[in-house]
């Protein structure tokens, strides 16, 4: 057993909760908003929302880098408010959320999609805002696939490789997460240390999965009610 | 005093609707798809019309030309939908509460519980909608919208997914319910007895447009067109011909059966000599006998059964062959062809009670009554 910094789980972590809670918000305001949208750009609109999970991370990774990059829009707006994300801890958390809204989207919309929109009306003829039908009544009966894409996104966002390589490096203590610690444990030859690395890694994202099993079994689902 | 104008446009489908109630049970029928449950969205604001304006006791809702539209959220309606649309995730107490947010809790507390007993759900008050029976979650979808005490009540076909004896129970508490709530209440059904029976005025839609609204008896008895006959009950429907007129009474002639008819006429200063028309009889107004009258000096025979109201008018009796017979549960349905009618499948339908009529199976000769005071007149 090679002598292990654990750093790098920590960073995982850390990373993997925050892109989760930023993914939740952003994939059920998007899926919300796409579900009331009865535009011309619906399906074009579902499609950008969706490209990350089928595009390779590496395109990802150019792309936010071009965007977050010195001379990218958002790079020089950073820029002028005196900071930086690239090879930053944020990137990593960027790079995240990224990968895993996709995932949040379509299990967020699914289960919108599955609620009886008399349900809803009937809150909004008994006085109830948006903003309240929304927590009192669309989330309560969409949380069975609300927390499966909360999951899926943990999972997905713990596992991501290609685009935080590219945008926050391998900065040991800063970006260097659990993925990025294994290829480099096996770039450097380090074998145990890598397969160290996968039994972790293995052990959180086994235990996510029977997490999201666990709720799909036991959780209530109103919906089918 | 609820003041509606509605105008809404769909690709091929186009609503105009306006009608004005007073704290009455209004009911909408007609035909699916023909606007009934466009009008309560409309009503309660869940779909915007293109022009409109809606009114309720001086409190403009909606004014499209004023650029008024109180949201549903503000309009004080409460909606009871076709399928309930409970909140599965909340309990009976809570769901019949959710439109009480702003209100104390103490007062919740008793509002709810009145309703729960009003409405004989006290003692699922814990229960989830899932764990109650049809009759029970339309109860609850009741008391949840006459919660917040809305001004406006809408039921869409509340009894449309309910059995036989439910439903009946539950239209007993809906005409009880104007005992304890004072609104103006709007009842879809394509139901036309339930809408008779509930409804103290009724319209009939049909593609997007109220063909007559009126106070339920005179629109059964007189209906503005064929149409309105038609979505009404009234199957038979014949062209004839004035021929005399005495008073309120009119004979007419009918080409189609070589038949002249006595008629009552509702609105006798419609009508004049040689005026076309077309005549109307509901098939439960028919009378029928297997038999010619004693009384118009034709033998009775053993099991025979004839007409007792012919005494006061022979002639409106007449010959025709049964060409189908139908037994149902408790009446007999009849096609009939008129002895002397022109050649047609057959001339009239009649629903005869099995406690007055005689079962006459098909190909038998049978004599018809159609009551002077039965039978009415449109202008075509």
């Amino acid at each position: 057993m090679p002598e292990m910094d654990l750093v790098p789980v920590w960073i995982s972590l850390k990373t993997a909760a925050l892109s989760t809670v930023i993914t939740f918000f952003l994939g059920c305001a998007a899926a919300r908003w796409l579900a009331g949208y009865q535009g011309k750009a619906k399906s074009l609109l579902d499609g950008l929302f969706t490209l990350p999970l089928v595009l390779p991370p590496t395109v990802l990774g150019f792309g936010l880098l071009l965007l977050f990059g010195k001379n990218g829009p958002l790079g020089k707006l950073l820029l002028k408010l005196g900071t930086t994300v690239i090879f930053s801890w944020w990137a990593t958390v960027i790079a995240a959320v990224v990968v895993a809204f996709p995932l949040m989207y379509r299990t967020a919309r699914g289960a919108f999609e599955q609620i009886e929109p008399n349900i809803e009306n009937a809150a909004r003829t008994l006085g109830a805002s948006e903003w309240d039908i929304f927590w009192r009544v669309t989330l309560p009966l969409a949380w069975p696939g609300i927390m499966a894409g909360i999951i899926l996104s943990f999972a997905r966002s713990l596992g991501e490789f290609g685009a935080t390589l590219m945008i926050a490096g391998n900065i040991p203590g800063r970006t260097q997460t659990i993925p990025l610690a294994i290829y480099f444990a096996v770039a450097a030859g380090d074998n145990d240390r890598a397969l160290a690395w996968v039994a972790i890694i293995m052990l959180i994202s086994m235990l996510s999965i029977l997490a999201l099993n666990y709720w799909q079994r036991y959780g209530k689902n109103y919906a089918n009610h | 005093m609820l003041e509606v104008k509605i105008k809404k446009t769909f690709p091929g489908f186009k609503l105009t609707v306006a009608f004005a109630i007073n704290q009455e049970i209004l009911s909408l029928v007609g035909p699916s798809g023909s606007g009934k449950s466009l009008t309560l969205q409309c009503i309660s604001g869940l779909m915007n019309p293109d022009e409109g304006y809606l009114q309720v006791n001086g409190k403009v809702l909606l004014d499209t030309a004023a650029g008024i539209n109180v949201p549903p959220q503000k309009r004080k309606v409460g909606y009871v939908f076709q399928n309930y649309a409970l909140f599965p995730h909340l309990t009976v107490f809570e769901n019949i509460a959710f439109g009480l947010a702003a209100w104390e809790r103490r007062k919740v507390v008793a509002r709810v519980a009145y309703l729960l007993e009003k409405m004989r759900l006290s003692d699922y008050k814990d229960r989830y909608p899932h764990q109650l029976s049809g009759g029970q979650q339309q109860r609850v979808a009741l008391a949840r919208a006459l919660a917040p005490e809305p001004e406006i009540l809408l039921l869409d076909e509340p009894f449309s997914a309910l059995d036989t004896q439910v439903r009946g129970e539950l239209e007993r508490e809906i005409l009880a319910l104007h005992q304890f709530y004072r609104g103006h209440i709007i009842f879809v059904s394509h139901n036309l007895d339930e809408a008779y029976r509930l409804g103290s005025q009724i319209a009939v839609y049909e593609a997007g447009q109220i063909l007559q609204l009126g106070y339920k008896k005179k629109l059964i008895n007189a209906p503005a067109n064929q149409t309105v006959a038609k979505l009404t009950g009234t199957r038979n429907l014949v062209e004839g011909i004035i021929r005399n007129i005495n008073g309120a009474k009119a004979e007419v002639m009918v080409p189609a059966w070589q038949e002249k008819l006595q008629v009552n006429m509702l609105h006798p200063e419609k009508y004049y000599p040689n005026q076309k028309v077309i005549i109307g009889i509901r098939p439960e107004y028919i009378r029928i006998s297997n038999c010619f009258p004693e009384s118009v000096s034709r033998p009775n025979g053993p099991g025979n059964r004839s007409i007792q109201a012919i005494h006061e008018s022979p002639a409106q009796l007449l010959a025709a062959q049964v060409v189908e017979a139908v037994d149902g549960v408790t009446s007999y349905t009849y096609r009939l062809r008129l002895k002397n009618g022109s050649a047609q499948e057959f001339h009239l339908e009649a629903d005869v009670s099995k406690l007055t009529a005689p079962w006459i199976p098909a190909g038998k000769t049978c004599y018809l009554h159609l009551p002077s005071e039965r039978v009415f007149l449109i202008t075509p």
